[in-house]
């Protein structure tokens, strides 16, 4: 399998076929004389932003602390809850416990539900 | 019945996404300036729109990935970032366009000024996509933007010597006035040739669920909804070169657009510019606003969907709140939506590029498409456009400079 | 020691006699049912085409540049890679050992 190809930027699903979000990043654990070993996904904004520049991981930080959920750093899910790989990435796992959508509910909770029609209403 | 009903619908939305401020003012002042002599660039930007609608469709349809998903996965994120900004930035600028341009016709109508109209139709667009479905925005909209008939009712009661009209399908080098004739003939490939169209076809063809067997209806739609919408941009500009080039009327206001319908249609034409223009540039409000807050969503991985209640795709909901929120902005200070749109239209036409290049390489990718991926022809079609885009975006700026 | 996989893409590989081989571009793995391991590095910069999966693309235009190859790409083992310093990966042979990957 190719790492950069079939798993890095790829779609997140938890076990229940719930979107949580992008592979961000990827951490390897290398070792004196041993097989680096992919260890952990990891999703969040400080992940994302530092492919371009920390500069904007930075930013992404100070916005974390200041508004939303205020999570420090990005969700790191060990890579033995990979279910599959392929189109999208399956995680054997429930996305609410994650915090990997914390801004998504923190979002509905504090502005999205607050204007009318924005709540849980029937689906069309 | 129910694949009929979904061509003729398609085929109707296309129209809908065709057919905005931007084709019609610069097919009008293509008219009014040049007459029949820029219809091939119409012509050229239809056929380069019909293959890249029909490749967005394919694309999705087959791998039940979206074009931005695409991107994303295959580019990398600094280079989606770059896609990002760039293509944001500019549909930003064509969403200003458009929310001014529904503004003005409702001065046209009412007398009121544009910018007292911007809150009030910021808020309207904000709500349909609130409260609305994906169906509602797609098929309702759409079907109220078919008064834009009324266009090609006009061009054919003013007569047109039909000959010279087909003779203006081939290209000509204009003799004088070659800068504005190059800006105008930039400004409409970018008005038709529009990166956000595919962003937008290629979700819809997601949010609608299509799969392998809507590959024909997709075909069909593509090419049958493109060339209808091209078909009612050759008679904006075939009904400004009868009504308003012989008078020397150069379109620099709303108001003086309208005047290409008053000469076929004395009594209604004016308020059925007004009705046209509405329609349409609500419409393509509506599908900007979708293809900018889709690019984010599917970009980031975050929940989306028209047809979902806004605390299910939070993030998806607020941004195009906030999109539609500072669009108004530049039109309650009373910014020109006619320079918008045509400083937007070259950009447009600048920033393909960025669009097209990587889209080539998705339409070839085995994983993705399988055997669904482009054969030589399409290829081909997508080089051509590669290269009419870099063409283009080398020259539309200096032609903004000097020409426009 | 941790080293984000993603930071690495794009960084340029030395061999052990300081001359320039290419860029890391891509990471061959296997997996297991819990584990993932790194088996190779790619680099070279077609190992960008073969990310993009862009073959499908690229031969059709070797065959009309009659090329056979156009393109570079190394298949770098693990163990011959030198990651203590991530901004400045090192390789434990030289470049004039190097084999092109397939």
């Amino acid at each position: 399998m190719d790492l950069i190809r079939d798993v890095l930027d790829k779609k997140l699903v938890d076990r229940e076929d719930c979107p949580m979000g992008r592979v961000d990043g990827l951490v390897m654990q290398l070792g004196e004389h041993s097989q680096p070993r992919i260890t952990h996904i990891e999703i969040g904004g400080q992940t994302l932003w530092m492919r371009l520049h920390p500069v904007f991981a930075r930013l992404a930080v100070k916005l974390g602390r200041a508004w939303g959920p205020k999570r420090d750093g990005s969700v790191r899910i060990p890579w033995s809850r990979v279910i599959t790989t392929g189109k999208q990435v399956k995680l054997d796992v429930e996305a609410k416990e994650t915090g990997a959508i914390d801004w998504e509910i923190w979002i509905a909770r504090h502005i999205i539900e607050r204007i009318p029609g924005g709540g849980e209403e029937e689906e069309e | 019945m129910k694949k009929f009903m979904q061509i003729a619908l398609g085929i109707v939305t296309s129209v809908g996404g065709f057919l905005e401020i931007g084709s019609v003012t610069t097919a009008a002042q293509a008219g009014a300036t040049f007459g029949y002599k820029l219809l091939w660039a119409v012509l050229l930007g239809t056929i380069c729109l019909i293959f890249l609608v029909e490749m967005s469709g394919r694309f999705s349809a087959v791998s039940k990935h979206t074009i931005v998903d695409a991107t994303r996965e295959r580019f990398g994120f600094p280079f989606f970032a770059i896609v990002l900004v760039g293509m944001v930035l500019v549909a930003f600028m064509v969403l200003v366009a458009e929310l001014g341009g529904i503004g003005l016709s409702l001065q046209i109508l009412t007398g009121l000024g544009f910018p007292w109209w911007a809150v009030p139709v910021s808020f309207v667009v904000w709500l349909l996509m609130w409260k609305g479905t994906f169906d509602l925005i797609e098929n309702g909209v759409s079907l109220l933007g078919l008064v834009t008939i009324c266009f090609v009712v006009a061009a054919v009661k003013l007569h047109p010597d039909w000959h010279a009209a087909a003779g203006g399908l081939l290209p000509s080098l204009e003799g004088d006035q070659k800068a504005k004739y190059g800006f105008i003939a930039v400004s409409i490939l970018g008005a038709s040739i529009s990166p956000y169209l595919m962003y937008f076809y290629s979700s819809g063809a997601i949010e609608d669920k299509w799969d392998v067997s809507y590959i024909p209806i997709n075909r069909v739609i593509a090419v049958f909804g493109m060339s209808f919408g091209g078909f009612l941009s050759m008679a904006v500009l075939i009904t400004a070169a009868l009504a308003l080039k012989p008078y020397g009327i150069d379109i620099e206001k709303f108001e003086q657009a309208a005047l290409l319908m008053t000469t076929a249609l004395p009594k209604w034409g004016f308020f059925l510019f007004a009705v046209s223009m509405l329609f349409a540039c609500l419409g393509a409000a509506l599908e900007i606003s979708l293809a900018i807050s889709y690019f984010f969503a599917q970009g980031f991985g975050w929940n989306w969907s028209e047809n979902l209640t806004p605390s299910k795709d939070s993030r998806f909901c607020l941004t195009y709140t906030i999109i539609i929120l500072i669009a108004a902005v530049p039109l309650v200070f009373g910014i020109d939506p006619i320079k918008v749109t045509m400083i937007s239209m070259a950009l447009t036409a600048a920033t393909l590029p960025l669009a097209i290049v990587p889209f080539l390489f998705l339409m070839n990718d085995p994983i993705y498409l399988g055997e669904h991926r482009n054969g030589w022809i399409s290829n081909s079609v997508v080089a051509i456009i590669i290269l009419i885009s870099f063409v283009l975006a080398v020259i539309s700026i200096p032609l903004q400079i000097i020409g426009g | 020691m941790e080293i984000n996989v993603e930071l690495l893409l794009g960084t340029k590989v030395r061999d052990v006699d300081g001359e320039e081989v290419g860029r890391i571009e891509e990471f061959r793995v296997e997996r297991d049912d819990k584990s993932c391991v790194v088996e190779a590095y790619l680099i070279g910069a077609s190992a960008v085409i073969q990310r993009l999966s862009a073959w499908t693309l690229v031969r059709p235009i070797e065959r009309l540049l009659n090329t056979r190859k156009i393109y570079t790409v190394y298949r770098i083992p693990w163990e011959d890679m030198d990651l203590s310093d991530p901004t400045h990966p090192r390789l434990r042979t030289a470049k004039r050992d190097l084999r092109h990957a397939k």
